[in-house]
């Protein structure tokens, strides 16, 4: 080390110790330089002088403030004012420069850091948070339903007392046998009984098709064959929808949710609480965002972000996919995990999303063999797998997403009756679960998750999904499908005209989260009953009026006289005991009228009673194909 | 009466005292006292020498007693200091402690011998 060198070091010194010793300091350094030779000597010398300055710069400053605690000059004598004098030196210009730039940074370090989401960073690698970062966390965290915190009263209050949840949550609900009856899915006429005996399944063969109700079943959409199905079972609670329209139902028929027919009384309640003035609040207006915008924004600001989605709606997935190419939201996003991917073909998906050259028959497998899928599943999957695929593609050497299958591992090609299905269908939940919490959460992953919006809905607080996620320390933000349908199905608010599709919107504290939620997630075929909008979800994503919605269905062209048509016939016998008549056109609208849904004849067949093995545990996990 | 700014006494400023206890001494002679009283283990650095020179100026333990004309290189002209009374009885009355605490630790029989 040079005197030189040393000479700048001692700079560091404050200025009354440099005025008094500085000279001394040097001299002592060249004494030591002059006096210590040999590489070890100086090695030494370089240890001392570090060492040194360690220890001695804070003993140095002491002393120099120390002097400023000297008695005060009172140069008036006794009972004049005292005055401490500090050093009596100007500042210097270089002292000066280094205090602007200090300040400076300071000011736009601390600009930087209260810009920032905190929700971004507050979940280090080990999960651990400070106590600070946990009331961040628990700041941001948007209001909602948490059965945690409710109370029975207000359980009561609410009417969202949910068997569903409830058997989720209390393991020894599993071992109860089902004593709930199996309803039919689809809509009633006004006036009619909505509950269906016990231990029966019913299957409307109407050439209609719903919407996924509340309550996470999906109201049948093939088109020519209308089929909803329910296993009465006290094994899980799950809803398991399945693809374009088709449904699978496991959940108690006690569910408060479960979908009834639109009473007139139920309408006459929904009119009387949105008109009676003593209801009457006064109601913000919604923050109506950019989708697009929006969902990386809140990409930005939480690790997950759960997607409730409606099956196979055309402006919906037309969306996703202008979302998964956009670069900000595709830059920021590690994995998307869909129900709409059977886990089995994880391997051929990775290599397809990756731009590996893979047959379409071979990567259709993945949406197509979903587990619950009753019926052709729609094309929009594929649109969407294709989708992201395309945008990784588009960035060579960029951050790539990954499509993570949450649906269970079930290979069709083993599945031979309903006992063979049995375990998958009552596991579909579960399973996605784990897969989030392999795939995104251990590894510390930002993922939008997408599902049928059943799955996701806040009924009496977090479903099973979203349990998982924040058990992990995640709290997760919830999106969901919705229309302007607000109470019965002609009921359509005109105040959404004014946004611009597709939007976003939040609920909280806004008139669109005063909404009766049913009718808003299924587009006014579902009654409205006690909960809002605002309870079931953090924000909706709104991608045009009710009637301008369509459904993609695969085309008749597409399954008579070939070998998909021959499967979704097979699966279909084995689902439901019936086959359906491949009618269904390329498109049609999304939601029809209740009581268009009514089967031509009327007829309620029997269904087959529900397999035994839908109480068994998932099989191992075969390898991925 | 106004606390000490070596109150406790730092061991560097006790090893300046014992140093100073030879006579009066500069800046670096100081320094290489001490390396010499502590076997080396104990190098003080321009910085915090002469910091602890500063506040013991300013406790009153040491003074200046002028400047050494006939230095080695001849060209500097170093500052001797020597303790003052106050600086003879504090490193006194640091030593007492010290051999008060090393009785206690040979009557605890942590240390061993019949020195100190």
């Amino acid at each position: 080390m040079s005197e030189k060198i040393y000479a700048c070091l001692l700079k560091l010194f404050p200025s009354r110790f440099r005025r008094e010793y500085q000279r001394e300091a040097l001299q002592l350094f060249r004494d030591r330089l002059r006096d210590e030779r040999g590489i070890a000597r100086r090695l030494r010398l370089c240890v001392d002088l570090v060492t040194d300055l360690i220890i001695g710069l804070p003993l140095a400053y002491q002393n120099s403030f120390s002097a400023g605690s000297e008695p005060s000059l009172a140069p008036n004598g006794p009972g004049a004012l005292p005055f401490q004098v500090l050093h009596n030196d100007p500042l210097r210009p270089g002292a000066i420069l280094l205090g602007t730039v200090l300040a400076f940074s300071a000011i736009l370090t601390f600009s930087w850091v209260m810009g920032r989401d905190i929700g971004e960073r507050l979940t280090p690698p080990n999960q651990l948070t400070s106590p600070i970062e946990r009331v961040m966390q628990r700041l941001n965290q948007p209001q909602q339903l948490d059965t945690s915190t409710q109370t029975p009263a207000q359980a009561k209050a609410s009417g969202t007392a949910n068997v569903s949840s409830q058997t989720q949550a209390n393991p020894q609900a599993h071992s109860r046998p089902p004593q709930e009856s199996v309803r039919a899915q689809e809509p009633v006429p006004a006036g009619a009984p909505v509950a269906a005996p016990a231990q029966r399944l019913a299957i409307s063969p109407a050439s209609s098709r719903s919407s996924e109700t509340a309550s996470g079943s999906r109201l049948l959409s093939t088109g020519a064959d209308a089929i909803a199905l329910r296993f009465a079972a006290g094994k899980s609670a799950a809803s398991q929808p399945s693809r374009n329209g088709a449904v699978i139902s496991v959940a108690p028929a006690s569910d408060a949710f479960a979908p009834r027919a639109p009473t007139t009384a139920h309408y006459a309640a929904a009119a009387i609480a949105q008109t009676n003035p003593a209801n009457a609040m006064p109601m913000s207006q919604p923050n109506v965002e950019n989708a697009t915008q929006a969902m990386v924004r809140l990409m930005r600001a939480h690790q997950v972000v759960m997607f409730g989605e409606t099956h196979g709606n055309q402006q919906e997935y037309e969306w996703l996919c202008s979302l998964v190419k956009d670069p900000v939201f595709a830059s920021q996003v590690d994995d998307i995990v869909v129900e709409f991917g059977n886990s089995l073909y994880q391997k051929t998906v990775d290599r397809y999303i990756a731009g590996g050259d893979v047959p379409q028959e071979q990567i259709e497998k993945a949406w197509r063999n979903v587990i619950g899928a009753v019926g052709p599943v729609s094309p929009v999957y594929g649109w969407f797998y294709k989708a992201v695929r395309d945008s990784n593609l588009q960035r060579p050497g960029g951050h790539k997403i990954r499509i993570v299958l949450g649906d269970p591992y079930g290979d069709w090609e083993k599945i031979h009756n309903a006992e063979d299905l049995g375990p998958y269908l009552a596991h579909r939940d579960e399973w996605y679960a784990q897969v989030v919490k392999d795939a995104v959460l251990a590894p510390h992953h930002r993922a939008l998750l997408v599902m049928g919006a059943g799955h996701f809905l806040r009924r009496s607080g977090p479903g099973l999904v979203e349990r998982a996620i924040r058990a992990a320390g995640v709290q997760p933000y919830l999106v969901v499908f919705g229309t302007n349908a607000v109470g019965a199905y002609a009921d359509l608010d005109h105040r959404f005209d004014a946004w611009k599709a597709p939007a976003i919107v939040t609920l909280q504290g806004n008139w669109v989260g005063e909404l009766p939620a049913n009718p808003v997630l299924t587009g006014g075929v579902v009654a409205p009953n006690a909960q809002k909008m605002e309870d079931v979800a953090d924000a909706m994503l709104y991608v045009g009026s009710r009637d301008t919605l369509t459904q993609v269905n695969v085309p008749p062209s597409g399954l008579l006289d070939t070998a998909y048509g021959k499967e979704v016939e097979r699966r279909l016998q084995i689902q439901t005991g019936r086959t359906m008549e491949f009618t269904q056109p390329l498109e049609e609208p999304q939601f029809h009228r209740p009581l268009q849904q009514v089967s031509s004849n009327g007829v309620h067949l029997t269904p087959p009673n529900p397999p035994r093995s839908i109480h068994d545990q998932l099989p191992p996990r075969p390898p991925s194909q | 009466m106004p606390k000490r700014r070596l109150d406790p006494l730092p061991a560097a400023a006790f090893q300046i005292l014992l140093a100073l206890a030879d006579g009066e001494l500069h800046g670096y002679a100081i320094m290489r006292q001490v390396e010499q009283q502590t076997n080396g283990r104990m190098r003080l650095g321009p910085g915090t020498l002469y910091s602890s020179i500063q506040a013991m100026l300013q406790d009153g333990l040491i003074e200046e007693v002028g400047r050494d004309d006939q230095s080695e290189s001849g060209r500097e002209r170093r500052r001797i200091y020597r303790w003052t009374t106050s600086g003879r009885k504090l490193a006194r009355s640091e030593a007492d402690r010290l051999a008060d605490l090393l009785r206690v630790a040979r009557a605890k029989r942590i240390l061993r011998g019949d020195y100190v």
